[in-house]
Formats: C-alpha cells, structure tokens, sequence
C-alpha cells in the first residue's frame, strides 16, 4: 500500500469516488431514477470542468457556454436523421462542430483584451437559438427534431447513458489536468494573473487564448450528441437555453473555478439543488430566482469557491515547510550552462545587435519619443539614463512590443522587428524586466519561471511544466539567482527585491540574447543589488547582451558601458561612463550642477 | 424609394432609443470598469413597473420615466452602495458574475410575482403614425425618440457642466488622481452606477410602449445593448450613440427587404466584421498601460 501514500491526497480520494460511481449501477440496478438524477450531473460536470478551461484557467468568462451542448446535439441529430446513423456514433463530431464554432468565432473575439469575449458568448448562444429556430431546412424549425429510442433492451434502463456520460466525464477531467500540467495551461493562467506580461514572455496570447476557447467546447460538444439521443427529441429553445449555462458557470464558481476538482464537486451540489427545485420549489420560475440568489451569494461570501477555500483551511492548519535545499551553489559555474542552453555556440562576435532608427511616439499631443536613434552593441551592458518622462520606459515598450511604434524601425539581430507582436519578440531573444516587477502573484515562484515560451512550436507549447526538462531548467535558474529554496512559494509571497531577480530568471528561461531591464536596482536592498549586479556580469560573460535603464548613477557607472542619456524623448549623448559624467549637455539636462564626479564613488 | 427612406428614418427613431439604453451601459462600464449584465434586466423591470402603473392610473408609459427614472436612480444607488462595492478590487471578471446573478435574481422575482407571460403597454397612439408625405413614423417610436433624445442631452450636460459631471470623467479617466484631489471613489461610482440605471429607468418605460416583453426578455436586451457597446467601443459614448444608430438601421433595413427573424443576426454580423478590422471597436481608444 506504499505506492498509494505518495499519490496526492485529492487524487486518492478523487480514484476512491470514481471507483463508487462505477460500482453504483451494478449494487444498485433497479433505480431509474437517482442515476437519472447523477447522469444529469455528469453532464453538468462534464460541461463545468470543460468551461474552467477558458474562464477558469485563462480567466476569460463564457456566460454562453451551453451552446457547445446544443451543437453537439443538433450536429449528432440531424447527421443520425440524414443517414440513419445512431447518434451515439457521431457523437464525437458534434465535439468537432463545438471546436470549429468555437475557433471561428474566437479569431474574431479573442484577439483583444478585455470584455468583448463575454459579450459575444452571450450574443452567440442567442444567435445559435435564432439560426436553429429559423433554418427550417436543416433543423426544422421549432418543431424540433425527434429521434429513435435506444436500440438495447429496455432492462437495461439509462444504465448504458450512466456510462457514456461518466466516460466523458473522466476525459475531460483527464483533459483538464493533461492541460493543467503543460507550458500551455501555465501559459492560460499567466494570461489570467497579466495578460500584458504575459505577452512578453513568449506567450502567443491570442492563440493561446483561441485553443483555450477550443480545448473548453469539443467534450461538451460530443456530451451534447449523447444528451440528444439520451432525451431522443431536441428543439431550439431547449438546446440553447440560457439556463443551462447559468448552471455551469454556478457549478464552477462554487465548485472552485480554475482548480481541476472544483467544478466537478460544484456540479453535482448544483445537480442536487436544482433538482431538489425542481421537485420542492414548483417550477422554473423559483428556480431562477434561487440560482440568481446563489450565484450573488458565492461571488460576494466565497468567490474562491468550495475546494480552494477549504484547501486554503487546510493549509493553514498544517504548514509545509520551506525546504532550505540550496544556497552554496547558486552562482557556481553551472550558470553559464545553463543560460546558454538554447542559444547557438558561436563565439560573440562584435557589431550591432539591437537598431533603433528614428522611432517616435505620440499619447494625443505629447511627444513621448521623438525620432531617437539607439544602438546596443553585442556582447554590451548598455545603459539607458535621463531624467524621468524623458521617455524611457516607452523605448523600452516600443522596443518589446508592449506598444507599436507610430514611425521609424528598429532592428534586432538583423531582423526588422517593429510590426511583429511582443510575443515573437520574445522568441527571437528579446526578454525584458519591469520597472515594478510583474510576477504572476498567485502562481508559485517555480510556474512563474516555467511560464515562458522561448520559441512558437507546439511541442514546447505542450511540453510538461511539472516535472521533466522544462521544470528542472527552471530550477537551475532559480538557482542562478539563488533563490531556488522558494520554488514552491506563492510569488507574491516574495519580498520586492527577492521578485525582481524572479523576473529575472523568468526572462532567462527565453534563453535570451538581449535582456532589457528596466530599472533594476529600484527598492532593492544594497545586499540583494549586489547579487543581482553579479548575475548580470556572470551572464554578460556568458554571452548575454544588457540594455539597462536606471536611476542608481553611481552603480550605471560602474557597470554599465556605453552610456546613453535620454532627455526630451531623443538620445542626447552617448559614450563611455567617464565621458558622461563630464558632458556639460548631461549635467545641464539631468545630473543637474551639483553632481561632482567623485561622488560616483560616494 | 420611399420605403427605403422609410425604413431609414425608423432605423433612426429605434436608433435614438437603443442609444439612450446603451448610455447607461457604457457610463458605467467607462467609471467603473464594470460590465452591468443586469442592465437588460432593469429595463425589463422598469418595463413590467411602467405597465402595471399604466394599467393601474392610466398613466401615459412614456410619461412615467419621470417617476421610473428616479426610482431606478435610488436602486442603482443602493445596489452599487450594498453590494456591487463589495468586490471593488477583485477580478474584472467578478462583476461580471455578480451582475449576471442580480439579473437572474430580477427575472427569478418577476416571474414569480408578475406571471411568465408577454406584456405590452398600448396607450390611445399605440397604433397611430404622423404622416410626412409618403412616410409614416408611429406616434409611439417619435414619442419615444424624442424622450431619448431629451434624456440623452440632460446626461450630456450634467457630465460636461456640472461638477458631478467633471467628477464623474475624471474618476473615469483616473480613478486614484480623481481620489487626490478631493473626489471620493465610492461617492462618485455610487452615483455613475445610479445615473446609469436611471437612463434604464426611461429606457424600461419607453420599451413598455414599444416592445412585447416577458421576464426572460432580458437577455435579448442586454446581448443588444452589449453588442452596441463593443461596436462603438468600450466605454465610449459617442460610440455608443454610433453603434445605437448601426443597430437601428440594421433592424430596420433587415426587416424592410430580409425578414424580421434575422435581423439580430446582420447586427451581430455587423459586429463580428468591425471586430475583425477594429479589435477595440469603432470608437474605442487604446490608451497607454505602462503608466498606471
């Protein structure tokens, strides 16, 4: 029984249940109707866990759901009605028809941030009802198609549905936690916490996005071809009503949403009390009224939902304690290897590695950058300096992506970068640090580090994030920064100084070749600067190109070469450090007359 | 010809009015960066009040909004002031459950109290039109319009040119600097969440007049009103106004020479295709992040 001590307590209990479930009908066979009650609360379960993909993981609400239900049905039907195919067979296209909608509609939807995806979930549900109420052809109309009885023996009862449906229900929960596992379900939860950030690291936001939108619809879509056979007549008002996915978004919601359980246990309390409406409470009125009431309730007293806030209880109940693994070793020789695993072997070679050539940039009438011209040699730690407002940070914005240019190119690695989306950026070697750093907070220090895309291909997209290369790799930077004894933290647990070298080792996980850091040194301790000022040297030996924008004089001075001032949204000198420090222009426009330069070493 | 003309200045009448429901949406999305799903609802709710005032003292329906409106004012306030400001910090996303269940709670409740049937105000002008040569314009979409356009301007002018107004945009333009310099968040987000169900208050009376509707109606409304919102752009007014007027024409002209049933469709095709061109809408301006 050893074997079953090291599977993590909610799986055991999770195989326990399953175990029951599978058992029922067979202990208990002559009762129609609690396993019509519990096939009913698969589905519901089904369509919950498949709806914690894209607004639970990637935090993208669909208050339209059940629509994937209702195509699945009418797909199954109207193929089973042309053909005389049992539907049950086709079911799985009606999972196909879900991912084509659901793909389709989100290029369309999906491609900006914010609030126009739950607003279409809404209008598509609604168009779904009207185009299958008037397309009187394929679908006839509201009469509704009615299909044949199930071809077994009536002794069997519902029991070959009881089946089906769990057979689902253990894929798509499977599915759930196979996505969970992957770069990709990192990548969805990253897109959650800071869709922004999450941009810079690699991840392709609008297909991630999209395949989320995919992955949540194909198990309710094939569930949908079974219900159609399962109720063997479907119209359009009950195929897309509204309802139904009133009562996925409650089950997910109370159930825990982006945990894997949670919307599995909140579908079957909400089975149990919809039923329990529909039997006690009269009709469908009062039931509205009472999922309206619950659904306030929980957003307002439990938004957590049931599983994470118990599993929070329990937690607090019973510390974990931080294992001090680490320590010496950090910043041994291994950094080197590590940071240069995927970049090419060839020996730095001098010349220009980033070109910034006569880039402006306008918020409605300010002028925030002004046709400059920058240029960071290879193999350099270049720094970036003026006074605040000079235009900096939006450089470095134009630079990453975060914004588009209104004119000019810039050129990275030979390549013109200036149109493609930060994300590709990101791939050809371009990481950058934040100004105040923007870990993902509610994600542990180790997923943050995994998070990042160093490339677009699907089998890194889908490589695991838990264990395996990718994890260890993360690992070893965290151990280049020296902080690989926080791996299974919370990231906003960390201290400021501690998430900026997170940020750090996150952008290192790009294998970049030219990491821009925006203000570094800022809020950091003198003891944790130090550290981070020997990373970055140990990297720059290690092939690493630094562009580097910071108000700490003394410590650009000492680090960094060339220099270039910023004022006025253009570059208005650049050179050595000690060059700098005695131009008349620089102390006229930012050191300001009372910077001697011996305080350098103040 | 005529008919094509017809249809225009319908789609304009219809236009005003989608313009005066789809304000309240968008102020309160603009101040408050919430998507109010229950603003279908509270038309629907106005909507039922108005009918039964109506059947109860033969008060003309339009007419009604100037006690609707108020009522809505005070509701929106308490609601905002009970529990909406509850989740203040919390993911955009929650608003978004929150306001979908305060919607299921106001058809839960109207169904029971009210009956799960169509209803529709028909005062005396019910069928009456006004002849402009060959074009008719029913009494009730001019009455109507005009409302709107009446309400719409008096909303124009309290944010232009009162201080509440000024504090109202400057909250929706920066919340934390609106807050340093004197201006209360939650005062001001109370009152943008009120002024924004009381322009529902006079949408609900004048859609008594002009729409049958019944509890569940909510959701056709707020997937409109949602879909004028994200056409103009988020939060945008004069967006909103834009988008009304699309959808009104689209109705009309749809009606005219398709067939009614799919005339919300071409709308929602309206949307998908300026989506494709302007992700972030007609009017909708994307405005700088990095300096929050």
């Amino acid at each position: 029984m050893n074997f079953l001590r090291r599977i993590p307590r909610q799986h055991l209990i999770a195989g326990i249940v399953l175990l029951l479930l599978v058992l029922y009908p067979v202990v208990n066979p002559w009762q129609p109707y609690p396993q019509g009650v519990m096939l009913i609360a698969f589905l519901l379960a089904i369509q919950a866990s498949s709806w914690n993909i894209i607004s639970g993981y990637a935090g993208y609400i669909s208050l339209g759901h059940s629509m994937f239900l209702g195509l699945g049905s009418y797909t199954a039907a109207i193929i089973a009605l042309h053909t005389g195919v049992n539907p049950l067979w086709v079911a799985p296209l009606g999972g196909v028809t879900a991912v084509v909608i659901a793909i389709v509609f989100g290029s369309v939807v999906l491609r900006t941030r914010g609030h126009a995806f739950v607003i279409i979930t809404i209008a598509l549900l609604l168009s779904a009802q009207i185009v299958a109420t008037n397309w009187d052809g394929l679908t006839n109309g509201s009469d509704g198609i009615t299909l044949e009885l199930p071809f077994w023996s009536a002794d069997f009862q519902n029991i070959p549905f009881y089946y089906a449906f769990l057979i689902l229900l253990v894929l798509t929960v499977l599915f759930s936690a196979w996505i969970a596992r992957t770069k990709f379900g990192t990548g969805l939860i990253a897109i959650r916490e800071d869709e922004g950030k999450a941009a810079s690291i690699g991840v392709n936001t609008t297909v991630f996005k999209i395949l989320a939108y995919a992955a949540s619809s194909f198990f309710i879509g094939a569930a949908g071809g079974v219900y159609a056979y399962y109720q063997t007549f479907l119209n359009p008002v009950g195929a897309f009503a509204i309802l139904g996915s009133v009562l996925i978004v409650l089950s997910a919601l109370l159930g825990g949403r982006g945990s894997l359980y949670g919307p599995v246990i909140g579908a079957f309390i909400v089975s149990l009390v919809n039923e329990a409406a529909t039997v006690y409470g009269g009709s469908t009125q009062s039931r509205v009224l009472i999922l309206g009431l619950i659904l306030v309730a929980v957003v307002l007293f439990l938004p957590a939902g049931l599983l994470p806030t118990l599993q929070a209880a329990w937690r607090k109940r019973h510390p974990v304690e931080t294992k001090y693994t680490d320590q010496t070793g950090a910043l041994s020789h291994q950094t080197v290897a590590v940071v240069r695993e995927r970049l090419p072997d060839a020996p730095v070679t001098p010349g220009p590695l980033l070109e910034v050539r006569g880039v402006s940039k306008r918020f409605g009438g300010l002028v925030a950058v002004d046709n400059a011209d920058l240029t960071v040699e290879r193999g350099s730690i270049t720094a970036l300096i003026g006074p605040n407002g000079s235009g900096k940070t939006t450089l470095f914005n134009l630079i990453t992506g975060n914004m588009p240019v209104d004119s000019g190119t810039i050129t990275f690695n030979g390549k013109r970068i200036e149109k493609l989306a930060p994300w590709t950026r990101g791939h050809l070697g371009l990481g950058r640090t934040f100004q105040v750093t923007r870990l993902f907070k509610d994600m542990t220090v180790l997923q943050n580090v995994v998070a990042p895309l160093p490339d677009g291909r699907l089998r890194t997209m889908f490589a695991d994030a838990v264990s395996g290369h990718e994890a260890a790799r993360a690992r070893d930077l965290l151990g280049v920064v020296g902080l690989a004894r926080f791996a299974d933290q919370r990231a906003g647990e960390l201290s400021y100084g501690q998430q900026k070298l997170v940020e750090l080792a996150q952008v290192l996980m790009l294998s970049p070749e030219l990491i821009l850091l925006d203000e570094p040194a800022g809020g950091v301790n003198p003891s944790l600067l130090g550290r981070l000022t020997g990373v970055i040297r140990e990297l720059n030996q290690a092939g690493v190109t630094f562009l580097v924008v910071e108000h700490n004089i003394p410590l650009v001075l000492d680090l960094c070469d060339p220099v270039h001032v910023f004022a006025r949204g253009s570059c208005i000198a650049s050179g050595p450090p000690q060059q700098i420090r005695e131009d008349p222009v620089v102390l006229d426009a930012y050191l300001g007359d009372d910077w001697r330069p011996q305080d350098a070493h103040a | 010809m005529a008919q094509f003309v017809q249809a225009l200045a319908l789609g304009v009448l219809i236009g005003g009015i989608y313009a005066l429901m789809a304000s309240g949406l968008t102020l309160i999305f603009g101040v408050l960066r919430i998507v109010n799903i229950a603003q279908g609802a509270f038309l629907i709710l106005v909507a039922t009040f108005t009918w039964w005032l109506w059947r109860a003292t033969g008060l003309d329906p339009i007419l009604a909004s100037v006690i609707t409106a108020p009522l809505m004012f005070g509701l929106g306030w308490v609601l905002y002031r009970f529990v909406i400001s509850r989740i203040r910090g919390q993911a955009a996303s929650m608003s978004v459950l929150l306001t979908f269940g305060l919607a299921l709670v106001i058809e839960g409740v109207l169904n029971i109290v009210t009956g799960n049937r169509f209803r529709s105000a028909t005062p005396a002008y019910f069928e009456e039109s006004f002849r402009l040569g060959d074009i008719l314009l029913p009494k009730a979409q001019v009455y109507g319009f005009l409302a709107a356009v009446a309400v719409l301007g008096g909303l124009y002018l309290v944010l232009t040119r009162t201080w509440t107004g000024r504090a109202i945009r400057a909250t929706s333009q920066n919340p934390s600097a609106a807050a340093l310099v004197g201006i209360g968040a939650t005062a001001t987000a109370a009152l943008a969440f009120a002024l924004g169900s009381a322009s529902a208050g006079v949408g609900g009376s004048i859609l008594s007049v002009l729409y049958p509707f019944f509890p569940a109606s909510h959701y056709d409304w707020i997937s409109r009103l949602l879909g004028i919102v994200v056409l103009g752009g988020m939060g945008s007014l004069p967006g909103a106004l834009c988008g009304a007027l699309i959808l009104g024409l689209a109705e009309t002209l749809t009606a005219t020479y398709g067939s009614l049933q799919w005339s919300t469709l071409v709308f929602y095709l309206v949307i998908m295709v300026v989506l494709l061109v302007r992700p972030q809408g007609l009017f909708g301006a994307r405005l700088r992040e990095d300096a929050a």
